[in-house]
């Protein structure tokens, strides 16, 4: 619970000061990571998944959500192939599942996988496929945001120089 | 989410007077069932300056000549939370929402960390302040009433809520002997004015008529704060004795 509401209050905080001031400046704001993150690892960490999508009813939907889906063993390879050392939050260490991180880090984030794939549909997130190269990957991701630009007309306001 | 057109729009899962104590108020922590803890949880509220910790530690000593063990609990006083607290108090970039989000971190510790297991333990746990400092505090700050009970909705129905209840012009007399006004106790930040009395006034008026309403909604005990810390004691020593021993105080009184 304290995990999850403490970074409710962080989010809290970057939307009001980091998100919804560009917005009304009509500016395009990348979120790396949004509540979806928060509503996908809080489930897995046993809190009700309502209770944790009605906290963040204070946040503004977004008008795309990209959603770059990756099997877990390819996750796993990847963080390894770099020797990145798993943190402990991240592999779900605290949750005692295994006392071997890596172990515990497949076991926590296939959970975490699962919990996405239900997002997907309830709150239509974009699947962008993370299997392949990263210009593949990006030119599925140009397509969707020049497709959501289009629809939603986005122009910076000109204004008059006073 | 905003304009979510088919978000499920529940009403009832958040913290309210109907639920029976001693259970969650909501949607509950469900990794940690409650149900069947031997404890008590007592909650005394009141706003600030109306005599709460006196009235507890007078409670607290009562209770253990009697024999129980009793496990005292209150506001920001969680060790994950409390020097972030005081941190982000002193700052100028808290605003309504994080103030009620650092405030609710902090209750889900002591929740978490503090109340079940003292209530799995069978302690009597007195709570100095509950959730509903917290819901009059946001409520008057203007941060949405149905959200804040939702969010409210991992806390347990306490089986006893005492509401020490005063008038503005009494508190502001006890306050200015006792230690003079504080700028959050004043609600400052709410940017009313400059002059901390008008403020302060203005301010813990509005808090007392929050808890007036959540009095009905939630059947507070209400108990005169006005009178002397005594004559408080003995009406809370009345009343907790009929709750804990029924049976002892109908033979006593007959």
């Amino acid at each position: 619970m304290t995990f999850s509401l403490l970074h409710a209050t962080d989010f809290a905080d970057r939307l009001l000061y980091k998100i919804i001031p560009p917005l009304k400046a009509g500016m395009i704001v990348l979120a790396d990571r949004y509540a979806y993150t928060a509503f996908a690892r809080d489930a897995t960490r046993g809190v009700d998944r309502q209770w944790v999508r009605e906290l963040y009813s204070f946040a503004v939907r977004p008008d795309l959500a990209l959603y770059f889906r990756v099997p877990i063993d390819m996750s796993v390879d990847r963080l390894m192939a770099r020797r990145v050392k798993l943190k402990f939050y991240e592999a779900g260490m605290d949750l005692g599942w295994s006392s071997n991180p890596v172990e515990s880090f497949r076991l926590f984030q296939g959970k975490v996988l699962d919990e996405y794939d239900r997002l997907v549909d309830e709150f239509g997130l974009e699947v962008v496929s993370a299997v392949g190269s990263i210009t593949e990957q990006q030119r599925v991701v140009r397509a969707l945001v020049s497709q959501q630009l289009q629809i939603n007309h986005v122009e910076i306001p000109d204004e008059q120089p006073a | 989410m905003n304009n979510q057109p088919d978000a499920p729009q529940s009403t009832d899962a958040g913290a309210s007077g109907d639920i029976q104590a001693g259970r969650y108020y909501g949607r509950g922590i469900p990794y940690l069932p409650i149900a069947g803890y031997p404890g008590k949880l007592i909650a005394i509220e009141g706003t600030d300056g109306v005599g709460r910790s006196t009235q507890i530690q007078l409670l607290r000593e009562w209770l253990e000549v009697k024999g129980y063990g009793v496990v005292e609990t209150g506001w920001t006083r969680s060790p994950l939370m409390q020097p972030t607290i005081e941190l982000a108090k002193s700052s100028n970039t808290l605003n309504k929402l994080t103030f009620v989000l650092l405030y609710a971190t902090d209750f889900a510790d002591r929740m978490e960390k503090e109340i079940i297991p003292a209530l799995k333990a069978g302690f009597v746990v007195l709570s100095d302040r509950y959730i509903f400092t917290a819901l009059a505090r946001a409520g008057v700050r203007g941060v949405d009433r149905l959200w804040l009970r939702n969010l409210y909705g991992f806390g347990i129905a306490p089986h006893l809520v005492f509401y020490l209840n005063v008038d503005v012009k009494t508190l502001i007399a006890r306050v200015l002997a006792a230690r003079g006004m504080d700028f959050w106790e004043s609600g400052m930040d709410l940017k009313v004015g400059d002059d901390i009395y008008d403020s302060f006034r203005a301010y813990q008026s509005k808090l007392l008529k929050e808890y007036a309403s959540m009095a009905d909604e939630f059947h507070f005990r209400v108990v005169d704060a006005r009178r002397s810390i005594d004559k408080i004691q003995d009406e809370l020593r009345k009343q907790v004795a009929a709750f804990l021993e029924p049976e002892a105080t109908l033979k006593s009184e007959g």
